[in-house]
């Protein structure tokens, strides 16, 4: 019999680090000359730098190097993809395995809170051009820390009640725990940016009002509209989006529950997501079908290997054919890639984690869009509406969160630019 | 942001911006490596020594202790003073001070016998350095007029100094060696002899590890090997008591000390500060790690302080020496017994172990639950404290106080990290 693991919803899916192992994990790093590692974090976070800190016994400098080059270190400790950043181009791979970056990087966020740390000011004297976002998710939170570093009033607005967006409705809690986001965004919060939440931008407060109260907009809403296959048999009660099924998880703070028997389609983590959630939340039987190969999905190995741990099935090389059932599901139909193979499996609930699409944004402002409904951006993340960027995953496409937080810091440094040659003339 | 401390201080008259220094060694022989060192953060450099004498030097030279998994407890090294040309050295002096006039050059000088002390001393003045450095410790010179053999003779000591003293106004420190039973005696004749500052320690002599391919010590150099210095985080123990020591001695309490011995962390840096030290003097780190380390000593440093509620170095230097007291005036009139913690304990029965086969076999294994029990032959020793793997697993616990002796409010050790 295999041992699988049985932890709560809400339970820590990785132990964390204690003084003494986090001093011996960073006692194995090489202290390279030109570190790769550092080199490999989209947001810039410096793990050589950080992981230095601690070997020489100076983890509130570490903290300090976190959140001064990431102010979402502590989410992205959990949920960065390390194996294929940072991990992967660790030296260490060459002698044995490489340093666990990730944990590192959790310790030193745990104990900057542990020691009530404030490391993020913000200047006393503001700026005269005001900044909205729209959405709190990870771009959103970046570029508003980094604009309000620079002593920029920045007024962040939300539809949901909670700030967070992807970290806070997307991602199960056994990854990324709600106080560790919760934490993150404090330390924005710290640094004046002002919350205004329940408040859809085009619904309950129009674009061109914003246009006139503020000097410069960011447009960092993430993707957030279902996508369901066409399929026979997709609309009975049953059949959720991944993003609807995880954002009801997290809001029930696992008092959710998902169904007896849970299929969930997709190969990417947040199939995975989804899986764990279910499994978590007490359903018996949780599968997961692909209709691709494991190489070729897009989830990471460490996801597909936490799934398996819990006790939760992979089925590959099968595509969504048909749901069943009179009143509500009660099957899937399935056809194999290779034209001949069929199956059929009972089952209560199906999650669909086929990607996430874009809300319509030519409705909120006549931007430029490309053929996914994406805002299309320059370099400099500017859209085709003078003073507003974006960026995240509505400018670039479902990416990870590090990468939001990497483009929300590049939107900043654009957008201070922008208003900088603005006062100027 | 980063956080900003002012870690300036007073050292011999000269204002340094930070009390990290290069010692005189291989890290600091050069232009360009002194240079990059300041860039990086150093406060000064104690410049490589220069003598009048040009070393000549062995292929390897060096060696390290490991336990372990952990490398360079302990680091062997044969370099002597500069192999380069002395006017070479000067002039490298001289461009880095026009260079970097706010960073501290210290010249690290050694001769064989007073003329040559004086003539250093003169060329010393020529090329303005802020400070002298007399190395009276070098335990691996090749000439038994130089180095360590000197420094082990107080008479020497005195009389170099004062060469160097009535050569020039530039305040001279006088590093010491460890290879000797009481540092006071050089100490006390150096200052006697005219020198303003005390340095120590240099290298201990050592044999790191027995060669079994050739039956020599390490490093083999052509079959053959030399005792030599002994230096790094082995050495700090060793280092700080010979400060202490100094610094209690009525005579020598008042003499500006830099402490040289095994700093890698700013817990090191702290700790020598802590003692009295003004000024800090780092080697066989930078020489594993790069000069990059100063960035954590600096911002460590700066952090403990900001935690304390210190502004400046002045606020704390010296802060631990009066609390380090002869055995005999120890209280002895209690034990603090450990306080196991159950649900932390991983049992391991290290505890166990070690309490029956180095302590006082005051330790029940309970096999069943694999749970060490505290018996009542404990004395309060904490080696079981010492030895075991978790944080915050064993305790300082209950105090019993002897019979017959009073109660008291006693300050204890609460956090072991």
């Amino acid at each position: 019999m295999s041992k699988v693991n049985k932890p709560t919803y809400v339970s820590d899916a990785v132990v964390g680090l204690t003084p003494r192992t986090a001093i011996e994990e960073a006692s194995r790093c090489l202290l390279c000359h030109d570190a790769p590692c550092s080199k490999s974090c989209p947001a810039g976070t410096d793990p050589a730098k950080f992981i230095r800190s601690i070997r020489f016994r100076n983890v509130k400098g570490a903290a300090e190097t976190i959140r001064e080059n990431n102010v979402l270190g502590g989410s992205c400790a959990r949920v960065c993809p390390y194996d294929r950043l940072c991990e992967e181009a660790c030296s260490r791979c060459g002698i044995d395995r490489p340093i666990e970056i990730g944990k590192l990087q959790r310790y030193a966020i745990e104990q900057e809170e542990a020691l009530n740390m404030t490391v993020l000011k913000a200047p006393e004297a503001k700026k005269e051009a005001k900044v909205a976002c729209i959405g709190s998710g990870p771009a959103s939170l970046a570029c508003a820390a980094k604009l309000a570093m620079e002593g920029y009033e920045v007024t962040i607005y939300e539809a949901e009640e909670k700030a967070g967006g992807v970290l806070t409705y997307g991602i199960a809690p056994a990854r990324l725990p709600q106080h560790v986001v919760d934490h993150d965004i404090e330390t924005v919060k710290n640094l004046g940016v002002k919350f205004i939440f329940n408040t859809k931008v085009g619904k309950d407060i129009t674009m061109e009002a914003l246009q006139e109260d503020y000097a410069a907009i960011f447009i960092g809403t993430g993707l957030w509209q279902e996508k369901l296959p066409d399929i026979p048999g997709v609309q009975l009660p049953g059949v959720m989006a991944a993003a609807d099924f995880l954002k009801k998880a997290r809001k029930s703070e696992g008092t959710y529950n998902p169904g007896r028997r849970v299929i969930v389609i997709g190969g990417g983590n947040v199939a995975m997501d989804c899986a764990v959630s279910a499994k978590l939340l007490g359903a018996e039987k949780v599968d997961i079908y692909y209709r691709r190969t494991i190489e070729e999905a897009p989830a990471d190995m460490a996801e597909f290997q936490y799934v398996l741990s819990l006790g939760i099935s992979i089925t590959t090389n099968f595509a969504p054919a048909e749901v069943i059932g009179t009143e509500k599901v009660e099957a899937m139909k399935f056809k194999g890639r290779d034209g001949e193979s069929e199956a059929k499996v009972a089952v209560d609930t199906i999650v669909f984690a086929i990607g996430q699409g874009a809300e319509d944004m030519g409705e909120l402002a006549p931007f430029a869009l490309n053929e996914k409904g994406l805002i299309i951006i320059d370099d400099g993340c500017k859209t085709n509406i003078d003073g507003i960027f974006a960026g995240g995953d509505i400018a670039l496409g479902g990416k990870t969160v590090v990468e939001a937080v990497a483009s929300g810091k590049a939107a900043a440094a654009e957008m201070m630019n922008y208003l900088a040659k603005k006062e100027v003339n | 942001m980063s956080i900003k401390k002012d870690l300036s201080i007073d050292y011999l008259g000269v204002k340094c911006e930070n009390p990290f220094f290069l010692s005189s060694s291989p890290v600091g022989s050069n232009y360009e490596m002194v240079a990059k060192a300041f860039e990086a953060g150093w406060g000064g450099v104690f410049y490589k020594t220069i003598g009048i004498f040009v070393a000549d030097e062995c292929s390897p030279r060096f060696d390290h202790v490991k336990k372990e998994g952990t490398p360079w407890l302990g680091f062997k090294n044969m370099e002597q003073i500069s192999d380069k040309p002395t006017e070479v050295n000067f002039e490298n002096m001289y461009k880095l001070k026009k260079a970097y006039p706010e960073k501290i050059m210290v010249a690290s000088i050694m001769g064989s016998n007073e003329e040559e002390w004086r003539k250093l001393a003169k060329m010393c003045e020529e090329v303005g350095v802020d400070l002298i450095e007399g190395n009276f410790s070098c335990p691996q010179m090749t000439s038994h007029a130089m180095g360590s053999d000197v420094g082990s003779n107080p008479d020497l000591v005195r009389a170099y100094s004062k060469a160097v003293a009535e050569t020039t106004k530039i305040p001279f420190i006088a590093k010491m060696t460890p290879n000797i039973t009481d540092m006071v005696i050089p100490a006390i004749a150096a200052i006697e002899g005219g020198a303003k500052g005390i340095s120590a320690i240099n290298t201990l002599k050592s044999i790191t590890n027995i060669d079994l391919e050739n039956m020599t010590a390490m490093p083999v150099v052509n079959g053959k090997s030399s005792i030599s210095g002994y230096s790094g985080a082995a050495v700090k123990p060793v280092a700080l008591r010979f400060i202490a020591q100094m610094l209690q001695n009525e005579k020598l309490k008042n003499v500006p000390m830099s402490g040289i011995g095994g700093i890698e962390t700013w817990r090191d840096c702290l700790e020598f500060l802590l003692l009295g030290c003004r000024n800090l003097q780092v080697t066989t780190s930078v020489m594993q790690y790069g000069y990059r380390v100063v960035e954590d000593m600096s911002n460590g440093l700066m952090h403990w302080m900001d935690e304390r509620g210190y502004d400046r170095l002045d606020d704390f230097v010296g802060k631990a020496l009066g609390n380090i007291i002869p055995a005999e005036e120890l209280d002895r009139d209690f034990k603090v017994l450990p306080d196991f913690n159950y649900d932390k304990c991983v049992g391991c029965g290290r505890c166990y172990v070690s309490c029956y086969d180095g302590g006082h076999q005051a330790i029940d294994w309970d096999g069943e639950k694999r749970r060490p029990v505290l018996n009542e032959k404990c004395v309060g020793c904490h080696l079981c404290l010492n030895v075991c793997p978790v944080t915050d697993c064993i305790t300082p616990g209950e105090i019993q106080w002897k019979d017959g002796r009073e109660k008291k409010e006693i300050a204890l050790k609460k956090i072991y990290e």
